[in-house]
């Protein structure tokens, strides 16, 4: 999964730059991206598990519930920060995304996308999407915030955000394709570089 | 696991940050574990206030060490991978030169006469200690609360001798609260019939009092309200194991209890020595400690507990943030803790597991 999203991502990171990633999970993400392009990279992780395997990879993690507040970052001049798959998990994303661009210049967002086919064809048939990329029962998800690739953009247009990329990928992970012709639709994830 | 007990004398001395000088002094030393060829193996453990160098495994006289539940064999610090060294503070009672140790010019003990000594003052001391062992740097140094100060210390003053340090229950200068309720404690052996203003080894008593009512106050700080809670609550203490007739409840019995026996062995002038190092310390010397860390080659490993009230997991996190600031590798994680200020005291699996994978990573 981060092997994919490392590859994506890679030449939207500036080599050797410092940059922050939002439920950071396992690190396995920053931990490529300190190897191929030297960056100094921070974790900010709540589960204390995936904060132990952050420190086994030699990771720097910082155990934070982001819900709680972002601002004791801002004084550390981040290149770039990062939330992978986890915005839609927040009570705010909306202001975490507009945090999130005060602490870095750039930042880099994945999330699902709940316009995609399937996740219609569930919600057609009366009931809450559950696919492989959202597997969770709506009781018991982790996902508060589920939004379509459409309510994003609108979302980052009201904010003021630029969007300065994006990828759109398919069920299998890859790019192109059929995800870029009709990304609200076709799309399972979309994955974007941001800029204030 | 062998313990090895060391007296190791230093003619040289050791210039204090008071600017008083102590012309020579002796350390007192545990260590465990053997060195390995590529001396890249040397663990130093920093003790907390009432410390010693008896960090782990038991002995027939000062009983099971502080740590013994995170460093041993097999344990969170290895003691069959690493070589782990330990040394009573400067200024204290368990065997390094202190108040109660023989002042070499008066030929008679120092008392209260003992310099001042500091969280720097210890650190250079064990800097020295390093040098004796022949260690080229300690791969960690590590200790909890103001342990945890002297490993913050240590990476801020000699970068280049330290890989990694571990900073647990700790802050980068005592708040205000602490130093309140370590004025009390001083207070209450200074008003200690027995005390004599610190000549009490001329009189031949000891401030016993005043040193039990300290540890009593203390005992409350190290503790959280929830365990105290559990532990105690409200019930009365059974009458055949009452350590005095006018305890009624549990906690009463067990502060008493603990007051005592640490009354017996703990020299009232070491702990307002002790005391007095923990207020003074202030790892920015009243800059922003963002600017004092700004040297630190090491990683830090900062840990925090949610029960700790004393020093409490915030404290610990501006550490964290500040070496994040200065581009230092540090991590912060925080633990429920079910111990309070003590947690760091004690294994749980997470922490031990984050403390084993900081060490190997």
């Amino acid at each position: 999964m981060a092997t994919k999203l490392t590859k994506i991502i890679n030449h939207w990171v500036p080599e050797n730059s410092k940059v922050i990633d939002f439920g950071c999970g396992d690190g396995s993400l920053l931990k490529e991206l300190i190897e191929t392009k030297n960056i100094l990279g921070y974790g900010v992780e709540i589960n204390n598990l995936k904060i132990e395997k952050c420190i086994e990879k030699g990771v720097p993690v910082i155990k934070q519930d982001i819900d709680k507040g972002m601002n004791e970052f801002k004084s550390s001049n981040f290149d770039l920060s990062i939330m992978a798959r986890s915005i839609q998990c927040l009570k705010n994303p909306d202001l975490a995304l507009n945090r999130m661009l005060e602490l870095s210049k750039r930042c880099v967002v994945t999330l699902p996308n709940l316009g995609y086919w399937r996740c219609r064809i569930n919600l057609a048939s009366g009931k809450m999407p559950v696919t492989p990329e959202l597997p969770s029962s709506w009781y018991e998800t982790e996902n508060i915030h589920l939004c379509t690739i459409k309510d994003f953009e609108n979302l980052c247009k009201k904010e003021n955000i630029k969007i300065k990329d994006k990828v759109f990928l398919n069920k299998d992970g890859s790019r192109g394709g059929l995800a870029s012709i009709k990304p609200n639709l076709l799309a399972v994830e979309g994955v974007y570089l941001l800029e204030k | 696991m062998k313990i090895k007990t060391e007296q190791i004398h230093f003619s040289e001395g050791l210039s204090l940050e008071s600017g008083e000088r102590l012309d020579s002094f002796d350390l007192i030393i545990e260590s465990y574990g053997e060195l390995n060829e590529s001396k890249s193996n040397a663990i130093l453990l920093c003790h907390a206030f009432s410390g010693n160098h008896h960090a782990a495994g038991e002995d027939e006289e000062l009983g099971i060490g502080w740590w013994d539940q995170i460093v041993g064999p097999k344990k969170a610090i290895d003691t069959e991978k690493y070589y782990v060294v330990c040394c009573n503070n400067l200024g204290g009672c368990a065997g390094s030169s202190g108040p109660t140790t023989i002042n070499a010019a008066t030929n008679k003990v120092f008392g209260k006469d003992f310099p001042l000594v500091t969280v720097d003052d210890w650190v250079n001391s064990q800097k020295m200690l390093m040098d004796k062992l022949d260690i080229p740097y300690w791969h960690l140094v590590a200790g909890g609360s103001l342990g945890g100060m002297q490993a913050l210390q240590w990476s801020i003053a000699y970068p280049d001798k330290i890989k990694k340090a571990g900073i647990f229950a700790a802050a980068a200068k005592s708040s205000t609260q602490n130093i309140a309720m370590n004025e009390v404690a001083r207070e209450s052996i200074r008003k200690d019939k027995n005390f004599h203003n610190g000549d009490y080894y001329d009189h031949n008593v000891t401030p016993k009092n005043g040193i039990k009512t300290a540890r009593m106050l203390g005992h409350i700080t190290y503790l959280s309200e929830e365990l105290m809670d559990s532990r105690f609550g409200r019930k009365f203490q059974d009458e055949a194991s009452k350590v005095d007739q006018d305890v009624d409840f549990e906690v009463e019995n067990y502060l008493q209890y603990k007051g005592e026996k640490f009354s017996e062995f703990f020299d009232a002038n070491s702990y307002i020595l002790m005391t007095k190092a923990m207020d003074g310390y202030d790892a920015g010397k009243g800059r922003d400690i963002e600017e004092a860390m700004e040297n630190i080659k090491a990683e830090l490993l900062i840990v925090g507990f949610y029960s700790d009230w004393l020093y409490p997991a915030e404290r610990g996190k501006e550490i964290q943030i500040a070496g994040m600031n200065n581009n230092i590798k540090s991590s912060f994680v925080v633990f429920d803790g079910e111990h309070g200020h003590d947690s760091f005291l004690f294994h749980s699996k997470e922490y031990s597991n984050v403390i084993k994978k900081f060490i190997e990573s």
